[in-house]
């Protein structure tokens, strides 16, 4: 079969992704999913696809693809800049393509991750109901590893037309310079002293070079080593986790299911999206969250996306 | 005891023993949740606690937590179900240093040679306690006190696939390279997890493992 576009250069990390995993969790699977959720279900959004269809997540640009048909993508989420044989388009749009042509997401100046969503949705073989590649759990293909030089694509509907889509500036999300991340406690919590648990809220933090789709790792002030924790424990999205050196993490998309150090709690899901476009060094704070308030805008975005219901 | 570690999310922690009578009771506790909870989206048993994660338009706490608590107190008092496994999941496992970086210092730290840490982990039949962290990773217990030590403080940025590993009373075989925060003492022959599948569905929360001792000649056979 044909390919509809061959990924020239893939970039750092370029992978396939839709809304991850639920099934398999009990097994262990990692979530998986789009990193910054918000971004690509715009884009899918912008082509009139179903919200859970299989995208491109590139990360930090490096990244070419020639298109073998004439066609059109939406181009979302940041740290990039796109340009169509060497013209360029922007972000937060539809881009149509003839075939030859080469869009290029070149290093941008800020945020982390740019989606590519195509008509239809890419063809990707799936596991536990997902497309998504989770590097970690090493399965096979393109469900456990990075694009390489030259791999082709095909979609669902390469001869889908639509007039040119933007999302209204208003909507498009800022990139903060510094975030304020809802905390809800839980877990260990209580079992902190009250000196960490102060802190918690206190202190600053910064986004650690050494974060990825597992983790956002913060670099700051430690907190001491919290309490003991005996038997691992379930963990949820977001779970905020201090580990022996006394420094919180935020579990990502390919986080693990279980985990055995001393848990504060879980930050808002809605904000494992701004964290996902957070580069190193951006300064983070925890601000106290309450469970009803973080429910009603999780359920405002299912809704206003089309997600959740039949699931 | 119920907790809401998240905001669509319920943790129950069953006063049970974290053994396999526990997860026993856990099991049957996350079959009536599947079945009384609306929209449940996840479940994800493990020692003697269940998470339960819901959909943000019908998740109701207060009816959550008087469900769950009732429930959860039926599945206390009644005897478990009796598990439905089949024998032991036998594994080969190498006790070698060179295989394993913490063998020597947990053996002199506990004032054991290397050859009693093997025969100490070999001999007991160990009961799968929760599945998870990584797909294919099992949590075994219950480990001999003799030789149990919590994990490290930091965790190892590389732990190679097939480490048999060890974290107070529980042990277990990281089944792919990656980080890990357990001491290292053993290791399986990693070809026993190349593949996907087969690695995913190998352990079963309730199910038993036996490791069996096997020397550095025979390992290294195995890894061919």
């Amino acid at each position: 079969m044909s390919p509809h576009g061959v990924v020239d250069r893939p970039g750092p990390f370029c992978t396939i992704q839709d809304l991850g995993r639920r099934t398999g969790r009990r097994a262990g699977l990692a979530p998986g999913g789009a990193m910054d959720q918000r971004s690509y279900l715009w884009a899918n959004r912008l082509l009139g696809n179903q919200p859970a269809a299989p995208a491109l997540e590139v990360t930090l640009g490096g990244f070419a693809l020639r298109f073998a048909v004439a066609t059109v993508v939406a181009i979302t989420g940041e740290g990039c800049a796109a340009t169509l044989d060497g013209v360029e388009t922007g972000t937060w749009r539809t881009v149509r393509a003839q075939p030859g042509q080469q869009l290029r997401l070149g290093y941008g100046s800020t945020g982390m991750r740019t989606y590519v969503a195509f008509p239809g949705g890419l063809e990707a073989p799936t596991a536990f109901g997902s497309a998504s590649a989770v590097v970690r759990d090493g399965m096979p293909g393109l469900l456990g590893r990075c694009f390489r030089p030259g791999e082709q694509l095909r979609w669902h509907a390469p001869d889908y037309r639509c007039p040119v889509r933007r999302l209204p500036e208003d909507l498009i999300p800022p990139v903060p310079d510094s975030l304020s991340v809802p905390l809800v406690t839980g877990y260990e919590w209580l079992d902190f002293a009250t000196t960490d648990r102060r802190r918690v809220f206190d202190a600053g933090w910064t986004v650690d070079p050494a974060s990825d789709r597992t983790a956002t790792r913060l670099a700051g002030p430690a907190l001491t080593t919290g309490p003991r924790v005996l038997d691992s424990t379930p963990l949820v999205d977001g779970t905020v986790q201090v580990t022996g050196d006394g420094l919180p993490l935020v579990f990502m998309r390919d986080r693990p299911t279980i985990g055995g150090y001393a848990k504060l709690g879980s930050v808002d899901p809605i904000a494992l999206d701004t964290l996902a476009q957070a580069r190193p060094g951006t300064p983070v704070r925890f601000v106290r969250a309450e469970p009803h308030a973080l429910r009603s805008s999780l359920a405002r975005r299912e809704s206003f996306f089309g997600i959740g219901q039949a699931d | 005891m119920i907790t809401f570690p998240g905001p669509v999310s319920a943790l129950v922690t069953l006063p049970v023993p974290a053994d396999r009578d526990g997860i026993a009771r856990v099991l049957g506790l996350e079959r009536f949740a599947r079945d009384a909870l609306p929209d449940v989206r996840a479940t994800i048993p493990a020692f003697n606690r269940l998470l339960i994660e819901g959909a943000p338009h019908s998740w109701d706490p207060e009816e959550v937590e008087a469900l769950l608590t009732a429930a959860a107190k039926e599945c206390v008092r009644g005897t478990p179900p009796e598990p439905e496994t089949g024998g032991p999941v036998s594994l080969p496992a190498c006790y070698d240093p060179d295989l394993a970086p913490d063998l020597a210092d947990l053996a002199a730290s506990r004032g054991l040679s290397v050859a009693e840490v093997a025969r100490l982990h070999s001999r007991a039949q160990y009961v799968v306690l929760a599945t998870g962290f990584a797909p294919g990773f099992a949590y075994l217990g219950d480990l001999d006190a003799r030789i149990a030590m919590p994990r490290l403080p930091t965790p190892r940025r590389r732990v190679e696939a097939g480490s048999v590993g060890i974290a107070d009373r529980r042990t277990g075989i990281y089944p792919a390279a990656g980080p890990g925060g357990w001491r290292l003492i053993g290791r399986v022959p990693p070809a026993l997890f190349a593949d996907a599948t087969e690695r995913i569905s190998r352990f079963r929360a309730e199910g038993t493992v036996e490791f069996r001792a096997i020397d550095r000649k025979t390992y290294q056979a195995e890894c061919e």
